[in-house]
């Protein structure tokens, strides 16, 4: 199961306190002591000196060593109907990981990047022995550069320009906007290299309910990217969109459960890619017979218009990284080309090539896609639907192991009669059908894209990714999600 | 490096109406049999809960830190203030410090033991129960010493154990996946899981197709509780959240039946949040907000009666707080756990559970089921079940037979009439 957006409950964590706490924001006025943000750290040569003593000690003792430090810091500002505020988080940590001559690997993991803490996660590895490896670490990398600092009080300013400038009708029960910075300097050190990356996801969110009949609508929208706070924004157009959308008034009737002819928005095709990498396209998942025997290298998996790429070296994409956990340099993955099936992602750790990634970069190595590319075409979207449904705004995209079942729910369904929209609108549909079948029907894709993102835990530690997706057109069975006993 | 002593001399010198330190002092271990890996960690994390008066109001700060973060603890604490300060809103007081649950929540057999001995300890066990197929687990253990200290000279330190442990069961070219989590390691009840996921294992293989149509439910164990933690019954969970109801989004309110009629069925639906339940994965002495938990009724015969009420949502309501909704404890009913004579759909496992908290529409994406019909039963896989969860198990019949995992406990299955099945 797949939740691709922030949950309330995550936009109600960051007006302040725990999970269920609502503050009120008084008077509206802005707050009146504020400090600015400091620097995730301005020691990084010193992390950098005990890491690299770390290292040289743990080399004499193992022949593969590799230690990564993070020092993270998240900002969430939140706003919604009843109030607003700021929360913050800060996490540090060490993963020292050795393999041994049997071939077993040990991690030591410590929240204390102190010198001290460094010291006692190697002694804890290799004891009270001082002794040292001659490595050439070569000269430090250079320091990647810090983004701007920023105050309180602009994320507040920032929550209350894209709240004031969509004029709130009557019938939206709830609404929300939220701006969420994770920043984190990351310190990768190996005796074969030395890398140092910084890394600030910045995410714009807003969110809008409204009640249709007895039933709520939900619609959202969001921007994300690494880089500065102000390197975009969500422009106006796009939240009074968001707001439409949650009042629309859905067709009264039955959509009839058919095969149909169908165009997923981007945030569908994104959602479903992403389903996809994380159900199937990794070596946790290829361990599963289910899953293995159905990719088997250059198998056709889907119609020759399918080429999807996992790429982490697009600037600025919110999943991108210049290094990854295993201290690899980000380099692009063909997972699907032209329809054949070419390759899974996977950590040198469990044998692979290489997309080791951590939740938190401390959490468990695993392989996980970073940005997923799925390739345009040459269409433009508004030319793709001739007759059929335009399905929009994800929700829940589920795929079953063994490329068999795929479920993906739609907020809603547009009918497109002649190539015109219809005015029929269906709330809260599903595309159900056989995964092959469903990507092997595919029979357009558009030139333009759009990016999604995606931030969930593991074990309380956030996981970073994002997907590049187009419109596509394919076939299979579309039926109301809502029909209850 | 701040530790908490440095916070709570901080706070000390500054003027805040109440204040909380929460430490979370933790070692992991972890055997992990798939990548041939030994883990071993260990974290420090502190929680600074702030509440400042102004003559406006009251604002309220949480800071998460770990323990080596830079700066100093005043600089800390101010910086937790002037976040109080952008978030004032109503007046409330504190309520006085009560006494912590007594609860136990260490496994004994933990408290002095290597962790990632352990871990392979469990790890090797469950290998050795896999005969006919293939079993891989992650086991993860951890003990911690939590450490509160208030404002009011409330200060109460305890320890407690947690694992978790994931496995790949693999046979006859399919495989299954469990998870199980549990305060001590003779609660993880790993070799009858391992035994059901083989035996289903065996029934994947003569799965069929699903057929469409209507049908009574059974959901059994795995089923009832897919995923992690409460399954289908987290759907009241949601419901019993305060903030959620005072904003007048939740289905019921305090004092209504939960839906119509569910206080004139037979066996009308009773859950009781208890944090104090020995042993149970969300228990413990005091809450997240430094407040003492307390064992409260959700709903009583059908009707809703209770709320999970932190600090300040119970100050607001002038009552005492509860420390949220904790592990859940259903009554069991009468059934006898049996098909009935028309068609039954007897759910084993899902591949998928998804529930809207606020409207209680669920799907559930069956993995294998049976269709019992005609005194015949087939297995079979695929196929998609809506339920409005809510409606649904207040009137669903309760086993007889209860089931204690994780954060449950309550009947071992419920029996649900009139479900569609779509395909």
């Amino acid at each position: 199961m797949t939740r691709t957006r922030p949950s309330r409950r995550e936009l109600l964590a960051g007006l302040g306190i725990g999970s269920a706490s609502t503050l009120l924001w008084a008077c509206g006025s802005r707050p009146s002591a504020v400090r600015s943000t400091r620097g995730v750290t301005s020691t990084s040569g010193e992390v950098r000196t005990w890491l690299r003593d770390a290292v040289a000690r743990l080399a004499v003792a193992y022949p593969s060593v590799h230690a990564l430090a993070v020092a993270r810091r998240r900002t969430t500002a939140a706003i919604d109907v009843l109030g607003a505020g700021v929360a913050r988080a800060r996490r540090e940590g060490l993963v020292l990981t050795v393999r041994d001559r049997e071939g077993l690997w040990r991690e030591q993991v410590t929240s204390d990047l102190s010198q001290a803490g460094v010291l006692a996660a190697v002694r804890a590895l290799v004891g009270t022995s001082t002794r040292k490896a001659t490595i050439d670490f070569g000269p430090p990398p250079a320091q990647p550069p810090a983004p701007p600092r920023f105050a309180d009080a602009e994320l507040h300013d920032q929550l209350e320009t894209i709240t004031e400038r969509d004029k709130l009708d009557s019938r939206i029960v709830y609404a929300a906007a939220m701006i969420d910075l994770d920043d984190a300097n990351v310190w990768s050190i190996a005796p074969t290299h030395d890398r140092e990356q910084r890394l600030v996801r910045v995410r714009k969110h807003v969110v809008r309910a409204a009640w249709n009949g007895t039933r709520p609508v939900v619609s959202e929208a969001e921007r994300s990217w690494i880089g500065g706070l102000d390197d975009h924004a969500l422009d106006v157009a796009l939240v009074r969109r968001t707001s439409q959308r949650a009042l629309e008034l859905m067709t009264p009737g039955v959509l009839e459960a058919r095969e149909r002819t169908v165009i997923l928005d981007p945030s569908l095709t994104a959602s479903l890619v992403d389903a996809i990498a994380r159900a199937l396209l990794t070596t946790a998942s290829t361990r599963r017979p289910d899953v293995g025997r159905a990719l088997v290298a250059g198998t056709q998996v889907a119609a020759p218009l399918v080429t999807l790429v996992d790429d982490p070296t697009v600037p600025t994409a919110y999943g991108g990284f210049v290094f990854d956990d295993e201290g690899d340099p980000a380099t692009p993955v063909t997972l699907v080309s032209a329809g054949r099936f070419m390759a899974v992602l996977s950590e040198h750790a469990g044998g692979g090539r290489g997309r080791g990634r951590r939740p938190g970069h401390t959490g468990r190595l695993e392989p996980a896609p970073s940005h997923l590319r799925l390739a345009p075409g040459t269409t433009a979207h508004a030319a793709l639907g001739d007759e059929g449904l335009l399905l929009e705004e994800a929700r829940t995209t589920i795929v079953e192991p063994g490329m068999s079942r795929v479920i993906i729910g739609a907020a809603r369904a547009r009918e497109l009669r002649g190539g015109q929209q219809t005015g029929r609108v269906y709330g809260e549909v599903e595309l159900v059908g056989d995964l092959r079948t469903l990507l092997g029907a595919i029979s357009g894709v558009s030139s333009d894209t759009n990016v999604s993102s995606y931030r969930d835990d593991r074990d309380g530690e956030p996981r970073w990714r994002s997907v590049e997706a187009p419109w596509v057109r394919t076939t299979g069975l579309v039926r109301l999600r809502r029909g209850f006993a | 490096m701040i530790t908490r002593r440095d916070l709570v001399r901080a706070l000390l010198r500054r003027s805040v109406a109440d204040w909380i330190v929460l430490e979370h002092a933790q070692e992991l271990g972890v055997a992990d049999d798939t990548h041939d890996l030994r883990r071993r960690e260990h974290r420090t994390r502190s929680t600074v809960i702030i509440h400042h008066d102004v003559p406006r109001g009251r604002g309220s700060a949480r800071l998460e830190i770990t323990s080596s973060s830079d700066g100093d603890a005043l600089g800390l604490v101010d910086e937790a203030i002037s976040l109080a300060a952008t978030t004032v809103g109503p007046a409330w007081k504190t309520a006085p410090p009560a006494a912590p649950a007594q609860v136990r929540v260490l496994d004994p057999a933990l408290a002095e033991r290597d962790l990632v001995e352990a871990a392979a300890a469990i790890a090797r066990g469950v290998r050795m129960r896999g005969s006919g197929s293939s079993v891989s687990v992650a086991a993860t253990v951890l003990r911690e010493r939590i450490t509160v200290q208030a404002k009011s000279g409330f200060h109460d330190e305890w320890l407690a154990s947690q694992l978790r442990v994931e496995g790949l069961v693999i046979a006859a070219e399919r495989s299954l996946e469990i998870v199980r989590e549990a305060r001590r390691i003779s609660d993880l009840g790993l070799a009858p899981a391992i035994a059901a996921a083989q035996a289903d294992l065996e029934q994947l293989g003569e799965a069929g197709p699903p057929i469409a149509g209507r049908a009574d439910l059974i959901l059994s164990a795995d089923a009832l509780l897919h995923g992690e933690g409460l399954g289908v019954w987290s759907v009241f969970a949601a419901q019993a959240e305060s903030i959620a109801e005072r904003q007048g989004i939740t289905r019921y309110r305090v004092g209504t039946p939960i839906a119509p009629g569910a206080n004139q069925v037979d066996e009308p639906l009773t859950i009781t949040s208890d944090g104090a339940l020995d042993f149970a994965t969300r228990s413990n002495p005091v809450g997240d907000d430094g407040d003492a938990i307390r064992r409260f009724p959700m709903i009583e015969r059908g009707v809703s009666v209770g709320l999970g009420l932190s600090v300040r949502e119970a100050a607001l309501r002038g009552r005492d707080p509860n420390g949220g909704v904790r592990n859940l404890v259903i009554a069991p009913g009468t059934w006898h756990g049996k098909p009935g004579a028309g068609r039954t759909i007897e759910i084993r496992r899902l591949h998928a559970l998804s529930i809207d908290p606020y409207t209680g529409d669920a799907s559930l994406e069956l993995a294998l089921a049976y269709d019992h019909r005609d005194g015949r039963s087939r297995p079979f896989t695929g196929g998609t079940i809506r339920l409005d969860l809510v409606s649904a198990l207040a009137r669903a019949r309760r086993s007889a037979t209860t089931l204690q995992r994780g954060a449950y406990l309550g009947p071992a299955s419920v029996w649900i009439d009139g479900a569609t099945l779509v395909v």
